[in-house]
């Protein structure tokens, strides 16, 4: 087993836990938007994430083992758009209300785009100590030479 | 048997090895903490350390992965315990500093009973 590749899964984790925290930050961010280039209010989006089975790539195939087992990293496989409908409110007098008064708001609750920015902070500084204890054991390996 | 390639010392590098896998699948099982579906995964430290005593030439038999039983799976199917992986994370980080260093001092042995020969004289 190679403890690079160790890292290379925390790494993958890290970024896909970030673009997770820069899609939640841009749902509070738009949260008050009622108009967009697409037309039509800001649509709230969710990231999937999928297990990947790491690839490797030169120099690190060449060094992988036979034994190598089958560990998985992580990947965010789409973005989607929530399908909840618009939040109506009344509002006349905004250039984006339609015939009737009425504009249309995204469907944003901010406490739960909080929680969900606070789980992947979490989820970031869990993969972030893991990195910490990868780097430890590679570094007790060097010393091994050292000696 | 030669000196050099004593049986501690290989079992020694197969304990390294087992520590550097399940590290793998630790480290997975976290970076996979919100995927959904995801089952957790580990290889049973113990067994594959008994089968490497009793077969010394076990370096090219693959240890088993299986799925961990009985963990509490969220309403996603994902059934990572952060807990859980937290707490192996550092247990392996110290299987793996406590084999490196016996393997060090048993390397500080060899090179002392080589140096020691040639300034007693």
């Amino acid at each position: 087993m190679n403890l690079f590749k160790v890292l290379d899964i925390s790494a993958s984790a890290l970024l896909a836990e970030r673009q997770r925290a820069e899609v939640v930050s841009s749902n509070l961010a738009n949260a008050e938007s009622t108009s967009t280039p697409g037309g039509g209010p800001y649509k709230r989006m969710h990231v999937v994430f999928g297990a990947h089975p790491m690839q490797m790539h030169g120099f690190a195939m060449t060094l992988a083992s036979f034994t190598d087992i089958n560990a998985e990293g992580v990947r965010v496989d789409r973005v989607v758009q929530d399908g909840a409908p618009p939040v109506r409110r009344f509002e006349p007098g905004s250039p984006d209300a339609d015939a009737e008064g009425y504009v249309s708001y995204p469907a944003i609750n901010p406490v739960e785009e909080l929680v969900n920015l606070m789980g992947a902070a979490r989820a970031y500084q869990l993969n972030a100590s893991a990195v910490q204890s990868t780097k430890n054991m590679i570094q007790a390996s060097i010393d091994i030479i050292k000696s | 048997m030669s000196w050099l390639d004593s049986p501690q010392d290989n079992l020694l590098a197969r304990y390294l090895d087992l520590a550097a896998m399940r590290q793998a699948l630790i480290t997975s099982n976290i970076a996979n903490v919100d995927t959904p579906g995801y089952r957790t995964r580990d290889i049973d430290f113990h067994g594959e350390l008994v089968r490497a005593i009793e077969h010394e030439d076990a370096d090219s038999t693959e240890p088993v992965v299986r799925e961990v039983q009985g963990l509490i799976a969220r309403p996603d199917g994902n059934n990572v315990s952060i807990d859980r992986e937290s707490m192996l994370l550092s247990e392996v980080q110290l299987q793996f500093s406590a084999a490196e260093q016996l393997l060090k001092s048993d390397f500080k042995t060899l090179s002392m009973a080589i140096n020691e020969g040639s300034s007693g004289s």
